[in-house]
């Protein structure tokens, strides 16, 4: 293996050595004996460990606002549907489902033949009790709570028929029923375990948790009587991975050193600077999985001057070079962004070519808005000078590295940017103010409905309407999206919209970043489902 | 001796007063509104927050707020954490074990090398064992830990597969940590050593012993290593604020359980109770472990505790 290739004759003592602890480790947990050739069908066994850059708050998939808890339990819990990488969503738990008429409400038909691990029967009731859960005051929800907003009541009409209703036309429910954070969990289980729950979820897929050791390691296990077809696999029947280890390990650099030495078979969150290293070895495989949601996105403040004039927004959108972005800082980890959505969520080749890098082009806009060139290379106005205020997280280190790369971008035009790092009660504070020139921020969501939450005039001064933008059309484009069922109509509304916030210039796209997931190369099978999410049944272990 | 030990003992007290009051005051100092900082990631509704607020009863006057803090504190209620929703007594519970094995096991590595160090320097004064020895000991000052401790990643993990890179539990995974911790604060203690046992030995009786014909040995040993200990006590009571301010960098950087994890994750959730719990306790272990030293020096100098 490549453990040969690290040895040096002065230490070759101390590597025989190391050659015999390495022969334990490779037959202990994280090893990878079971398996056979490439191209052979694969044989069940072995355990996957794999680190990730986080620990997470909870697995309750209800209670968690953390992606890392949906990663970890994205083949433990199942939802009413599931959403592919193709974007598509097709049945799971249900078998079929249906929107009223007003839109307001979901018949469900559910599949007779799943149990929870725990042995409970899943049905209507079970389904009526998870969303019942959610928005119980009593439970401290976590990204759940927002995605069944307006919920109005769940009503079991036969025992495998369950309609889930809302205050209004909510047209984004399916794509949420098909969320990680709307998986359906054990009742039984919910209610007997109280605060264990956390650690302990009970759902209905492909493993199951059987341990937690808090700061350390989640330890997932095959259910040996998952019979059905997962929806990303083309076959039935159990998971071949007797189970997966996942362990928390914050640092980056100890993170990829697990992985080349072989104690972690996968990580999440490659650093920028391994990256490479990691895609030049033939040991490794890189996995780069789109986030869904809006971009790394400046909200441009559209109310305060100059950015009231849309002059100066759209040069300055012209003036941004992003591919500089992706060359020093992302690395591989990002693409180019066009749109307020990332290219996962609406593909749209007209929307893909808006405002291209053209300094000249910016140049001009700015010269037309009366912005002239000064003595010191920065424009100016009436003996004002061209200043922008952007505002960020303090993160210790300093700011988002996107703020100092836009600084440059827009001096080469003339505008002088401010960088307002700060902690996060006043960076919000200044958002919900509308005091600065805006933000830089990403937003991730599976439905184009998370536009309402970034664009909606109802939510200026709240969470995220941080461009401070208000549009008559726009609400109204938003509003008939979450009317909108069919899905050719609606993804016509949201490119109706998207075009209208472009030429609005009401942020500047930045970068659509990826989850970078590497496994070594003896990991076969690894897939992912529309959230980025790892969805690991059909991963399974080779010998080389 | 005992009037001796109750000053100590009330000398405490104020110091956890103020503990007690900056970790309170940590609320308050932070910019903006901590209840909306908390939920700063959620879509929250305006209800929510005062929900939330009147759950960390941030809506009482300050003082009976301050009451309630020190009073629960008294009988180990710490409050509960916000992400995990468990009883912080409990999670610091969980993590101590993890952490004061690190911490005596890093504190031992650093005593045997830092006094072994440090008395070879000193009986070789100005040789190149001296030189040697405080190169070693400058390198250890100038360490920075999280450094040291991927270096040692990439030598014993990497490329010799000695040690696993992460995580806590046996011996093996004790090894790294408790290396990088007690590497670098030997280095303090090395010179230490150093400097007040060359105090001692050029004293008269330490003179008078050798003319009496004791051995070698015997002379460095009994009569002058144990009068230099004292400054020696003081510095391991300061040193255990270093090891477990290095505790959260080195639990970090092996993904190692403990409180210095427990911490920094708690900072970076913004989870207030869980941060003032964990300060809270490290500050008082801090106190009560300078406390002791305290009372040992009157162990080690009899000169003390008849003062």
């Amino acid at each position: 293996m490549d453990r040969a290739r690290a040895r040096r004759p002065g230490i070759a003592a101390l590597s025989v050595l190391g050659g015999l602890v390495w022969a334990v480790l490779l037959v202990g947990p994280g090893g990878f004996l079971p398996g056979r050739a490439e191209g052979a069908d694969p044989t069940p066994g072995g355990t996957l460990v794999i680190a990730l850059d986080q620990e997470p708050p909870t697995l309750d998939p209800h209670a968690s606002p953390s992606a890392v808890t949906y990663q970890i339990i994205a083949s433990v819990t199942e939802s009413l549907l599931y959403h592919g990488r193709d974007g598509k969503l097709v049945p799971w738990l249900a078998e079929s489902w249906t929107p009223s008429p007003d839109g307001r409400s979901f018949t469900f038909k559910l599949r007779r033949d799943v149990k929870f691990h725990d042995g409970t029967p899943f049905n209507a009731a079970a389904v009526k009790f998870n969303f019942d859960r959610i928005v119980d005051p009593n439970y401290k929800a976590g990204g759940s709570r927002a995605q069944l907003a307006g919920y109005a009541e769940s009503t079991v009409l036969d025992e495998y028929t369950v309609r889930v209703s809302f205050q209004g036309p909510n047209a984004p429910f399916v794509t949420y029923a098909a969320a990680g954070t709307l998986s359906l969990v054990s009742p039984k289980a919910v209610k007997e375990l109280g605060d264990q729950f956390h650690t302990q979820p009970v759902g209905t897929g492909p493993f199951m948790v059987k341990e937690y050791v808090a700061k350390d390691r989640a330890t997932t296990v095959r259910n040996p009587a998952y019979t059905r077809k997962a929806p990303w696999s083309d076959r039935a029947g159990p998971a071949y991975l007797d189970a997966i280890v996942w362990k928390f390990v914050p640092e980056a650099g100890t993170r990829v050193t697990t992985i080349e030495s072989g104690e972690t078979q996968g990580i999440y969150l490659v650093p920028a600077q391994a990256l490479p290293r990691l895609e030049k070895d033939s040991n490794f495989r890189v996995e780069k999985m789109p986030w869904p949601g809006a971009p790394r996105i400046w909200m441009l403040n559209v109310t305060k001057a100059p950015l009231d004039d849309l002059r100066v927004r759209q040069a300055i959108n012209y003036a941004v070079d992003k591919e500089a972005f992706l060359a020093t800082v992302y690395k591989g980890t990002a693409v180019r962004a066009a749109a307020p959505l990332t290219a996962v969520m609406l593909d749209e080749p007209a929307v893909r070519q808006a405002y291209p890098f053209d300094p000249a082009k910016a140049k001009a806009l700015l010269g037309e808005a009366g912005w002239q060139p000064g003595a010191d290379g920065i424009r100016q106005k009436a003996g004002q000078r061209l200043e922008l205020v952007l505002n960020a997280i303090e993160y210790g280190g300093g700011a988002d590295p996107t703020a100092q790369l836009i600084q440059a971008s827009l001096r080469d035009v003339g505008i002088d940017l401010k960088i307002k790092a700060q902690a996060r009660p006043p960076f919000y504070e200044d958002n919900y103010r509308c005091s600065t020139h805006g933000p830089v921020m990403f937003f991730r969501a599976t439905d184009p409905d998370a536009l309402f939450s970034l664009f909606h005039s109802s939510l200026v001064g709240q969470n995220f309407n941080w461009a401070c933008y208000k549009s008559a059309k726009a609400d109204q484009l938003l509003e008939q999206g979450r009317r909108e069922a069919d899905p050719a109509k609606r993804r016509a509304v949201y490119v109706q919209l998207t075009r209208l916030l472009l030429d609005d210039a009401a942020s500047v796209p930045l970068v659509d970043e990826l989850a970078v997931w590497a496994f070594r190369s003896s990991v076969q099978g690894t897939k992912y489902n529309f959230n980025a999410y790892p969805v690991l049944s059909d991963a399974h272990l080779i010998r080389r | 001796m005992l009037s001796y030990v109750a000053a100590r003992i009330l000398a405490c007290v104020p110091v956890l007063v103020g503990v007690t009051l900056a970790v309170f005051s940590l609320l308050f100092l932070i910019p903006g509104d901590p209840v909306k900082m908390m939920l700063a990631e959620f879509v929250t509704s305006p209800e929510q927050v005062a929900r939330m607020r009147s759950q960390l009863h941030l809506d009482e006057p300050i003082l009976v707020q301050y009451g309630r803090f020190v009073g629960h504190a008294l009988v180990g209620d710490l409050g509960t954490s916000i992400r995990s929703r468990r009883p912080v007594a409990q999670e610091i519970a969980e993590n101590l074990g993890s952490t004061a094995v690190l911490a005596t096991a890093s504190m031992a590595v650093a005593v045997v090398l830092g006094v072994s160090l440090g008395l070879v320097a000193a009986l070789f004064r100005n040789s190149w064992l001296d030189v040697l020895a405080m190169l070693v000991a400058l390198l250890g000052v100038s360490m920075p830990s999280f450094w040291l401790g991927l270096l040692l990643i990439l030598g014993f993990s990497l490329h010799i597969g000695w040690f696993p890179a992460t995580g806590g539990g046996d011996l093996r995974h004790l090894v790294m940590p408790a290396l990088t911790l007690g590497l670098i604060a030997s280095a303090i203690i090395a010179r230490l050593t150093r400097s007040s046992l060359l105090e001692v030995l050029g004293q008269d009786y330490v003179r008078t012993a050798r003319a009496k014909g004791l051995a070698g040995w015997n002379v460095v040993v009994q009569h002058s290593l144990a009068n230099a200990l004292i400054p020696i006590v003081t510095i391991f009571g300061l040193q255990f604020g270093n090891l477990l301010a290095g505790a959260v960098i080195v639990e970090t950087v092996f993904s190692r359980p403990g409180l210095g994890r427990l911490l920094v994750g708690g900072i970076l959730n913004k989870d207030f109770p869980l941060i003032q719990g964990t300060i809270l306790f490290v500050a008082t272990a801090y106190v009560l472990i300078n406390l002791v030293v305290d009372l040992a020096y009157a162990v080690l100098d009899p000169r003390i505790r008849l003062r």
